[in-house]
């Protein structure tokens, strides 16, 4: 198994006050992982961490194997970005991405390329003042591509846009990750991410409280099927004959544990009971997550 | 040499340096034109009296340290210090890049500054006939004392950005040094005031006071200076957590 980024027992202090604690995950090349938790969870400064940028008070984490700033050039290698308005608002578009390249000796010519990639290129020479905030997210992200990187990294990067917005981010991602690349993606709204990320790390209070593919996140969702019929007795016992627990709701519902409706409407079917009503209920997949963040107590 | 590029171009890509390029521009023109228009021939008489008029370009040390301090403060002001960090984890060869920026841009400041002052100053009294009475040995000195002095408050003010990153903060201390505590620390207790930067600095330009140091030692005392701000600026940098 090929691990780009490696957290190992990571904690951070802010005087009394314990940001991230003992906090150990590991990413998988070609993956994208959402990295969840509620406002003030530990997410960024576990970010910060990972790209050298705060010191953890212990533990240690890598970047394809290397502490990050020990990296020859990173940029290269790895593309993150970590606020929506880390650009001086009096330098155009460009000139804040030349800032950045010339530094790692990167040409001009993919500038304009990032440009382009972002579909920025109309505003590049204007001033970043002048920049929605939509168009600053954009920027932001061609900053990280500009060395065509292997993982991108990127904080909240769907706060404050609009849908159009959040859904070009969306297939943006996506069309990076389907060649092989990493994506480590943060947010505190499992929604905005759910139909782009592939795995979740789920932290709270700067500790991990779940690790797992969205598909087994999804599975904790379960819930119940609710069926309305007059023949509840009768339905009941099919139901049951086929190992599912049921429980009566109300005089004419039942909810039916740990299975789907179409299962629930094939035993009806099967035993010619009728239906007069066949809901999935149960928690969404928002729920789960608020259930699992609402759980460990702070320090 | 390739972050040194990037913050050549950061210096360039905004308004700011041009702003205070233009504000030195502004006030050397307005100062010479004045007073060396209006000083009476029998306050020019002496060698010294002529020199301190000229080393009024010296000024451009307040425009370039202010031009280092941004060069810091703005990073931490916009956030940019975080893309900057993330393209070069390397903070000491990203505090070298800011300290040699600064002295780059110090240069020009203090080109324009002196030169404007001095070539105007001597136009002027060449005009209204008053004698030149500094050799060209002094002239030199004034003028390579100036421009020096202005590069290494261009160092200064880079370094005590990164010791003070808030950019308010960093700017008051600045001038609140400069101007006050400086003159002060002069005033009362000379012996002591003369080894302060400013101070110092104006020895650079050569005998325009009895109390200030000999040139080559203020030369030695600002440069000091300039190294123990600036080691103290690296250390913090290295130490300081980029939020």
């Amino acid at each position: 198994m090929t691990y780009v980024v490696q957290s190992e027992s990571l904690s951070k202090r802010y005087g009394d006050v314990l940001a991230v604690d003992d906090l150990s995950f590991a990413i998988e090349a070609g993956t994208i992982t959402g990295f969840l938790g509620p406002n003030g969870a530990g997410k960024s400064t576990t970010l910060r961490m990972l790209l050298g940028l705060a010191r953890p008070t212990s533990g240690q984490s890598t970047v394809f194997g290397t502490p990050y700033d020990q990296l020859k050039t990173p940029a290269r290698r790895i593309g993150a970005v970590l606020e929506a308005t880390d650009f001086h608002p009096g330098r155009s578009g460009r000139d804040h991405l030349r800032s950045l390249s010339w530094a790692v000796g990167i040409p001009d010519t993919r500038v304009d390329e990032v440009l382009a990639l972002v579909e920025l290129q109309d505003a590049a020479k204007r001033r970043v003042k002048g920049y929605s905030l939509g168009m600053r997210q954009r920027l932001g992200l061609a900053a990280a591509l500009l060395g065509d990187p292997d993982l991108l990294i990127l904080d909240e990067p769907a706060n404050g846009l609009d849908p159009e917005g959040v859904r070009w981010l969306r297939d943006f991602l996506r069309d990076f990750a389907s060649g092989g690349r990493t994506v480590l993606i943060s947010s505190h709204v499992l929604a905005e991410i759910a139909q782009t990320v592939d795995r979740v790390l789920i932290i709270n209070h700067g500790r991990l409280v779940t690790e797992s593919t969205l598909d087994e996140l999804t599975a904790k969702v379960g819930g119940a099927v609710r069926v309305q019929s007059p023949q509840l007795d009768s339905l009941a016992e099919a139901l049951q004959r086929e190992g599912i627990v049921t429980t009566r709701s109300n005089d004419h519902a039942l909810l039916a544990q740990g299975t789907t409706k179409e299962h629930v409407g094939d035993v009806a079917l099967a035993a010619g009971v009728a239906i007069h009503e066949l809901v999935t209920e149960g928690s969404s997949l928002e729920e789960v997550f608020l259930d699992l963040t609402s759980g460990t107590e702070p320090q | 040499m390739s972050q040194l590029r990037a913050e050549l171009l950061k210096i360039r890509s905004t308004r700011t340096t041009i702003g205070l390029l233009l504000g030195l521009i502004a006030l050397a023109l307005l100062f010479t034109i004045l007073t060396c228009t209006l000083s009476p021939i029998n306050q020019l008489i002496t060698e010294q009296d002529q020199a301190s008029l000229l080393s009024f370009g010296s000024i451009a040390g307040v425009f370039s340290a202010l031009a280092g301090v941004m060069l810091f403060t703005s990073e931490y002001r916009f956030g940019t210090i975080r893309p900057t960090s993330l393209f070069n984890p390397n903070r000491s060869q990203l505090f070298a890049s800011k300290i040699t920026a600064g002295v780059m841009s110090g240069l020009v400041f203090g080109v324009i500054g002196e030169g404007l002052v001095f070539s105007i100053g001597l136009m002027i009294w060449k005009i209204r006939g008053v004698p030149i009475l500094m050799s060209g040995a002094n002239e030199t000195e004034l003028i390579v004392g100036a421009i020096i002095g202005t590069a290494l408050w261009g160092a200064i003010g880079v370094a005590v950005g990164s010791i003070v990153p808030n950019q308010v903060g960093a700017v008051i201390s600045l001038l609140a040094w400069g101007f006050v505590v400086e003159n002060l620390v002069f005033g009362l207790l000379p012996k002591i005031g003369r080894f302060l930067p400013g101070r110092a600095a104006d020895s650079m330009m050569g005998p325009l006071q009895d109390k200030l140091l000999p040139g080559d030692v203020g030369t030695a005392v600002v440069i000091a200076w300039a190294v123990v701000l600036g080691v103290v600026g690296l250390v913090m940098l290295k130490r300081r957590d980029v939020s």
